[in-house]
């Protein structure tokens, strides 16, 4: 008797309920970025052990070029800066300025991805694979194309996400707190990047 | 969404996004200092956590959110990311150790 439950289930949860004195979409937004945050540093703590463990570790200027990664962490944080805007400008209701900054920050990610996808096939010519690579520790590998393609995923999703919002400003169905919601997952992405850039390629 | 409403300013935004790319920069020179690998470690890792701080308070809002939600965003990740770190390390350098010459 699903018609008699439902209506009982929704006055059990009123809907104007607002945890930690934000709306339901965003709370769930922020317990979604709580989990995937833990998944990442599952990963990176997998990372620094496997790390810690081997006798050597490849030097990493003689495998990336850090001009590149330099170029895609400045793509990313302008892209959470245009991102930022776009919610300002979606607070003030200026839903063309709003647009603007969601397509300059659809147009990053774009740009994030085309030079990750650049640097996996470099690395990729030079034989490198999941299991195997010519500097000499195979776990090295593993680790590099585990996590930059599991946040890489994570960019790609935020695009879909965010050319879905940008669609729907354009057309005036979105909300200031969609455009908001939106923004936490690409701030989360930029976020996640930090620690990659400082773990991989600097430390 | 009210709690967030004062935080709309284009022109902070942008100051942080240049406080970012300057400690960028210094990460990126880090490695050229002529500090011991130990300071340069330290400098990196002072400077990751200002940037996440940025990004968490300036972009993402928490500045402007009730610090019960704060609290709760970055007490559960900085506990649990502990608690794995420091167990992971453990056997880490046990593990380092025993292949020491």
């Amino acid at each position: 008797m699903p018609s008699v439950v439902e209506p009982a289930v929704s006055s059990a949860v009123p809907q104007s309920a607002s945890p930690f004195g934000a709306g339901w979409q965003k709370s769930m937004m922020w317990v979604f970025i709580v989990t995937d945050a833990l998944l990442f540093a599952g990963f990176l703590a997998s990372y620094g052990f496997v790390r810690l463990a081997s006798p050597q570790w490849p030097n990493r200027g003689e495998i990336f070029d850090l001009r590149l990664i330099a170029l895609m962490t400045f793509v990313l944080i302008s892209s959470s800066a245009t991102m930022a805007s776009a919610v300002a400008a979606a607070q003030r209701q200026d839903r063309k300025m709003a647009g603007r900054f969601l397509l300059l920050t659809l147009v990053g990610g774009l740009c994030f991805l085309a030079m990750q996808a650049y640097e996996w096939s470099h690395l990729i010519r030079e034989g490198a694979t999941l299991h195997s690579n010519p500097w000499g520790v195979p776990l090295f590998t593993s680790c590099f194309f585990l996590i930059t393609g599991f946040h890489g995923s994570h960019v790609l999703t935020g695009l879909i996400v965010l050319a879905s919002t940008t669609v729907r400003n354009a057309r005036g169905r979105s909300t200031t707190y969609g455009v908001e919601v939106a923004g936490l997952y690409w701030h989360f992405v930029d976020l996640v990047w930090v620690f990659i850039f400082t773990f991989f390629y600097l430390l | 969404m009210s709690s967030t409403g004062s935080a709309a300013s284009y022109k902070g935004y942008w100051i942080t996004w240049g406080i970012m790319l300057a400690i960028t920069a210094i990460m990126l020179a880090a490695d050229s200092l002529p500090w011991s690998k130990f300071a340069v470690v330290g400098l990196l890792l002072a400077a990751m956590l200002v940037k996440i701080s940025l990004i968490g308070g300036e972009f993402m809002h928490l500045r402007w959110e009730k610090p019960l939600l704060v609290w709760a965003v970055a007490g559960c990740i900085l506990f649990f990311s502990a608690f794995l770190f420091i167990l992971i390390a453990f056997d880490g350098i046990r593990i380092a150790g025993m292949l020491q010459p």
